[in-house]
């Protein structure tokens, strides 16, 4: 499964990933000195400590060495102190943040992938009934309603309308607690992050086990006399799922970007919501971090999706 | 179009057998029931956002029409938002915002896409190795990340948004312009054609794209509701069109916000965009179907 050229492979990519980020960073702090206006501009400061507030995070100096600073500091991973935090450091906020949008992302993804391929499944194998009429209607309202109206619809129903009942125990607990998100926490989002998905799965499920159940091997496996959920599971579904897995890429994708909404409106300590937060407050050294750290977030997904391809199908080799 | 007689020669026995296809299609199409429901859904949708144009119930950016966060009534048929201004009215204009952001980044799209897409897949060469190592160098890169890291940049406003969302969005297009134009070119028609003389332009614009204009608007048409998601999305980042026009995704951002007092607020926004999107789909679904049947999802 892994041999040395996959350990080459990985290299290579964490070196391309690397290259990225940089990019990205190096875009994104280079856009953001041309846009008009002052990092300083709304917190009224004047005469000597604006002038050592600048000093202090190397803002009156020409912008190539600032530059080339920053891309040093890059380096060594440190992504520089908040502008209205004064002092505190980005690169460790950055990286918790990342790891709590991982695991939520982690287990939108689970979700998506469990619910997505049970609705194909058994739509596929009640083809033409009304549960698979249903089942697919579902799918198709599904996909096309975006994360953050079901997210919004979630809040609605488990917030407002059933509070009496659920008492808002779902919710994130208010900034960072110190601890992850349990799943009495984490399940609400992960259907509005996955729920999209989970439709596209469950079309591209029922699709392609509805051809495998045509193939002539099931038919050998229901004459030597199976039991029907082996032939299913076994023989079946594992042969539907190789094009579901080709998906598995945008998939994440679509969780990562959804995110950036859905952790804001329930008040995940995630990138998302510092995205949101740091755009909202011009910090803007902040918002540097957070686009670094979505470009990490994406390369280190792809690559992950990637050699989970060789885990699953043992003819891809890197 | 001025033809030379050979390609008259060469046009003519293909002539019916395209007029057959459209025709094919669009019985196809109208057998489709979800698909024509869309239609008149989007044509609903088209319609108010032209009579917003001229007459909205009350003018949406006027504040204090009456009490904020109003339930709907007979005066305010959606209620009133959380600065007393109408919702109806608002919605309306944010239907206007919805369909130009949709309908126009699919233009850009297609104006960029389709020539790039033709030319890398025909010519092949440099321009082709060129075209698809960037198109590759963004794969796997989420669009609506570069989008918003582009509206960040660039600003927030309708057209920077068009243009944000269509920077990435030209290649799915010209990956699939150049796919078609590969197996096209190959074809005996083309090569007739070449034969006789036709120019690069002529072939390409007379043959290879009328023979892939049905994934071609297929694509687009899926990728109008994808580009509206996107706007909705970046609206309610706050990153979308600025107030005081509004937008269905910065209404649902801010009806949020109300959601224990006013839950109208968010709802009406929400499902106008979850419905547009939807019609949009289906309308898709059934031109796929009547159009492409080759290929499947």
């Amino acid at each position: 499964m892994f041999t040395r050229g996959t350990l080459i492979y990985i290299v290579q990519r964490l070196v391309l990933i690397t290259l990225a980020v940089l990019g990205v960073s190096s875009l994104v702090f280079l856009g953001i000195h041309r846009l008009p206006g002052d990092a300083l501009f709304s917190e009224h400061l004047r005469g000597t400590q604006y002038e050592l507030t600048l000093h202090h995070y190397g803002l009156d100096r020409p912008l190539w060495q600032q530059y080339l600073t920053f891309l040093g500091n890059m380096f060594h991973g440190d992504l520089g102190e908040s502008l209205v935090n004064r002092g505190v450091p980005i690169t460790p906020i950055v990286l918790r943040e990342m790891s709590v949008s991982a695991e939520v992302g982690l287990v939108a993804l689970i979700f998506t992938i469990g619910l997505g391929m049970s609705f194909g499944v058994i739509a596929a194998l009640r083809q033409n009934t009304w549960l698979d009429y249903l089942l697919s209607t579902t799918s198709v309202i599904g996909y096309s309603m975006p994360n953050f109206v079901i997210a919004t619809f979630l809040i609605l129903v488990f917030g407002v309308w059933l509070e009496n009942i659920t008492h808002g125990n779902f919710y994130f607990e208010i900034g960072w607690p110190g601890r992850y998100g349990s799943i009495g926490a984490i399940w609400l989002p992960a259907f509005a992050l996955g729920f999209p998905s989970a439709s596209i799965v469950a079309r591209m499920t029922r699709a392609s086990m509805l051809e495998v159940l045509q193939q002539d091997f099931i038919r050998t496996a229901r004459a030597k006399g199976l039991a029907p959920a082996t032939i299913t599971i076994r023989h079946a579904l594992r042969n539907a799922l190789i094009p579901v897995i080709t998906v598995l890429g945008p998939l994440a994708m679509a969780i990562i970007t959804g995110g950036v909404v859905v952790e804001n409106i329930f008040g995940i300590p995630g990138l998302g919501k510092e995205f949101a937060t740091s755009i909202l407050n011009r910090d803007y050294n902040v918002v540097i971090g957070v686009f670094t750290g979505y470009a990490a977030l994406v390369g280190l997904t792809n690559l992950g999706v990637d050699l989970l391809y060789v885990v699953i199908d043992p003819r891809i080799r890197y | 179009m001025a033809a030379t007689p050979a390609t008259v020669v060469a046009a003519e026995p293909i002539a019916p057998a395209q007029a057959s296809l459209w025709s094919d299609a669009w019985r196809k199409l109208r057998r489709n029931r979800l698909a024509l429901g869309g239609a008149v859904y989007l044509t609903l949708v088209v319609v108010v956002a032209l009579t917003a144009l001229v007459w909205t119930p009350y003018p949406m950016a006027e504040v204090g029409v009456g009490i904020p966060y109003s339930a709907p009534s007979l005066q305010h048929w959606l209620g009133l938002d959380t600065i007393g201004r109408d919702v109806l009215s608002r919605l309306m204009v944010g239907a206007q915002v919805s369909l130009l952001v949709g309908v126009g980044t699919q233009l850009v799209v297609l104006a960029i896409g389709v020539p790039i897409g033709l030319a890398a897949g025909y010519f092949r060469g440099v321009f082709d190795q060129v075209t698809t190592f960037v198109i590759n160098l963004f794969y796997g890169v989420p669009n609506l990340l570069v989008a918003l890291i582009l509206v960040f940049l660039l600003g927030p406003s309708l057209t920077n948004i068009i243009v944000a969302i269509a920077a990435t969005g030209w290649m799915d297009m010209a990956r699939l312009v150049r796919g078609q134009t590969l197996s096209l070119r190959e074809r005996d028609f083309i090569e007739a054609s070449r034969a006789a003389g036709a120019r690069p332009a002529k072939i390409l614009f007379g043959h290879v794209l009328p023979n892939a204009l049905g994934p071609i608007i297929v694509q687009a048409t899926f990728g109008v509701p994808a580009a509206i998601l996107f706007e909705a999305f970046m609206s309610f980042l706050g990153l979308g069109v600025p107030p005081p026009m509004p937008s269905w995704g910065s209404m649902a951002a801010d009806g949020i916000t109300a959601i224990r007092i006013a839950a109208n607020l968010v709802i009406a926004p929400a499902v106008a965009l979850s419905l547009t999107l939807m019609a949009f789909n289906f309308v898709g679904d059934g031109l796929r179907d009547a159009l492409d049947p080759r290929q499947r999802r």
